[in-house]
């Protein structure tokens, strides 16, 4: 039998993750390493002797605190306090991406976070993106992936055989010779050529390497995606996907929003199915995010706008600006509305008034 | 980093006075609550007397009335204003990031609309009031510098730097006086490397808090009381309305062109003290169409 180490509920050997909260099944045997599942899926992490990644609850029962106890949250370390009783079952829980870590780690082998740094929660209730430290390695799959630089940080990919990537060609900093090259089939091309996305997306295999950054200065948004996850993001902005992550697009819903929210008709759609996958974003400037309740409203520059949970809703609001003869000038400003996560970036392309 | 000792009743009393904008603390805090400053790290000056704007740690809070502003992280910077019923801001349109949906924002009526409306400022200003939170933030990697303003105190600002101020801070805008006519033809064309306006700030009674935006890092430098310095136009941040300024023309010797052609010529903006200036490390390229200059604001001349 394995159990459920979030919501210790009990399941048969071949479940491999909770079915209520998306959790990495435990066995219940106390073996040094018992909390290895017997059958990992075949793409996600690691070596026996690597520790577990434990992943974070559904959407449903979303990972950051409400906004009233994140000021609080900011005097705690980014990671939970591992037990007082230190053991080989020692485990540190990361705080941005609930992946279980080795009580020795300094990083998060899942999304880069470092463990042994604070959050840092503004007393509004934005969080920051982890500073992800210079040539941090992330594993996913069989393969890892290395965080280079800081200002303009760069991807670097060493795929396993067997594992792939999709990005956008543009992205592409520097690859081997004989990492092989494809072209994911995509649907709608004509749509999306003519919406200014990108019309083909690209494919890199392993065995290689393939490194990856974009044009300005920024932060590496590390987003590991749990199983059922759907992820929407400000077209243009995702740098990489591993091929566990099915990729769509969504179209904008309402012409205001079309015109006026800076997002363009369409918004990338990532996807995980019954695999967790890994999801790197780039963000302008500084990236912060926040999680709002069901029903809580943030009013955001469009421009700003990075990713959202698919349950968050996006509409376009104009505050109209008067001053008399000189005043008819308006401000497009999208409303988001929970529940789910917001992430915004601060450097953004300023969208015109009407 | 100053700090002062005095020996009072058994023991010393340390309290420190921050070198960015002057506040006397008791000495136990890590930052500055006026303008952020970092007050235990010392102040870098480089040799030719530039001081660096000090180090902010990322979420540092500025105590401002019964409201706080905080500065979320380090590459493109966040100020995160909370304001208390009763406080309000103003600030340009387009560096609004994200606001609460209570928080009011309204336009802030301003004088010469014709005149800004052909300088390319902004019409309106926008102005949002407590209880809430409301954030800002620039479209380019650098840093916020904060200048809380003591009543009296003044600062010019170069057009499009200035990023949110309190409402306690008046606004107004002058014209620069820098400019230079060229000529091809019958056309004749006026260029304002500074900008036609510069914004000046003031508190006339209570204290205020002025934030700007620059582009790359922040240098600062006191001008003493005759001392001048050249500077590239558009690296020109802020100054004190103390210090005068004019062009500045450099040509080399032993050309056979005329030093009114752009390529022969580098154009400064000379700056007299006393006062503070400061200027950004990244800085607009600054446009010559390379035509003949016929009439120029006053201005020196060196050759080389």
């Amino acid at each position: 039998m394995k159990h459920c180490p979030t919501c210790q509920r009990t399941f048969d050997d071949e479940k491999v993750f909770c079915g209520s909260d998306g959790t990495r099944l435990v066995a219940d045997a106390p073996t040094a390493y018992a909390d290895e599942p017997s059958a990992p899926p075949s793409s996600w992490p690691s070596t026996p002797a690597e520790p577990t990644n434990a992943w974070p609850a559904s959407p449903a029962s979303p990972r950051p605190a409400p906004r009233d106890e994140q000021p609080r949250a900011a005097e705690s370390s980014r990671a939970a306090a591992p037990p007082a009783h230190a053991g080989p079952l020692e485990r540190i829980r990361c705080d941005w991406c609930q992946a279980m870590n080795e009580g020795t780690a300094l990083s998060c082998r899942a999304c880069g976070a470092p463990l042994d740094i604070k959050n840092l929660i503004s007393e509004s209730g934005w969080r920051e993106a982890p500073r992800i430290k210079d040539m941090t390695e992330i594993h996913f799959g069989a393969s890892t992936c290395q965080v280079e630089g800081e200002i303009v940080p760069v991807a670097e990919i060493n795929l396993a055989p067997g594992d792939s990537v999709f990005f956008e060609h543009h992205v592409m900093l520097w690859k081997d010779d004989r990492t092989p090259m494809g072209v994911m089939p995509l649907q709608g091309g004509i749509k999306r050529a003519l919406a200014g996305m990108p019309f083909i997306i690209s494919l890199a295999y392993g065995p290689g390497r393939i490194a990856f950054s974009r044009d300005a200065t920024g932060e590496l948004v590390v987003m590991p995606l749990h199983p059922g996850v759907e992820l929407d993001v400000r077209e243009h902005a995702f740098l990489l996907a591993s091929h566990h992550i099915s990729y769509s697009y969504v179209r904008i819903k309402g012409l205001r929003n079309i015109l006026f929210g800076g997002q363009g008709m369409f918004m990338d759609r990532f996807v995980t199915g019954s695999e967790p996958g890994l999801l790197l974003l780039h963000g302008y400037g500084n990236v912060f995010e926040r999680f709002l309740q069901p029903g809580e409203s943030i009013i955001v520059e469009p421009g700003a706008f990075l990713y959202k949970d698919a349950t968050v809703t996006m509409n376009v609001e104009t505050q109209k600006l008067t001053t008399g003869f000189f005043g008819g000038t308006g401000m497009n400003l999208a409303r988001m509305t929970g529940p789910g996560r917001v992430g915004i970036q601060s450097m953004y392309v300023h969208h015109h008034t009407d | 980093m100053t700090y002062d000792h005095a020996a009072q009743q058994g023991g010393p009393l340390h309290t420190h006075t921050c070198p960015w904008c002057g506040l006397v603390t008791d000495g136990t805090r890590l930052s500055c609550p006026a303008c952020g400053a970092t007050i235990d790290v010392e102040s870098i000056v480089t040799n030719s007397g530039w001081t660096e704007l000090p180090g902010r740690r990322d979420m540092a809070k500025l105590q401002f009335g019964n409201s706080f502003c905080q500065i979320e992280g380090t590459y493109v910077p966040v100020a995160d204003f909370h304001l208390a019923h009763g406080d309000g801001v103003y600030f340009a349109h387009h560096v609004l990031l994200w606001k609460d949906p209570d928080v009011a924002v309204t336009a802030m009526s301003l004088k010469g609309a014709w005149k800004r409306l052909f300088a390319g400022l902004p019409l309106i200003m926008t102005q949002a009031m407590g209880p809430g939170h409301v954030a800002f933030s620039q479209d380019a990697a650098g840093e916020v510098i904060a200048l809380p303003l003591q009543p009296g105190q003044g600062v010019d600002v170069r057009e499009h730097i200035f990023m949110v101020a309190t409402l306690n801070v008046t606004y107004d805008w002058f014209s620069t006086g820098i400019w230079f006519n060229t000529r091809s033809g019958d056309e004749t064309e006026t260029h304002y490397p500074l900008g036609q306006f510069m914004d000046r700030f003031y508190a006339p009674q209570t204290p205020g808090l002025l934030l700007l935006h620059a582009a790359g890092n922040v240098f600062v430098r006191q001008i003493a009381q005759g001392q001048t310095i050249l500077v590239k136009p558009t690296a020109l941040l802020f100054k004190d309305p103390s210090v005068q300024m004019q062009l500045h023309f450099e040509h080399p010797a032993g050309s056979t062109r005329s030093w009114r052609s752009w390529g022969e010529r580098y154009l400064w903006l000379r700056l007299f003290g006393p006062g503070r200036v400061a200027v950004q490390s990244a800085y607009a390229h600054l446009h010559d169409n390379g035509r003949n200059i016929t009439r120029h604001s006053n201005a020196t001349r060196q050759q080389w």
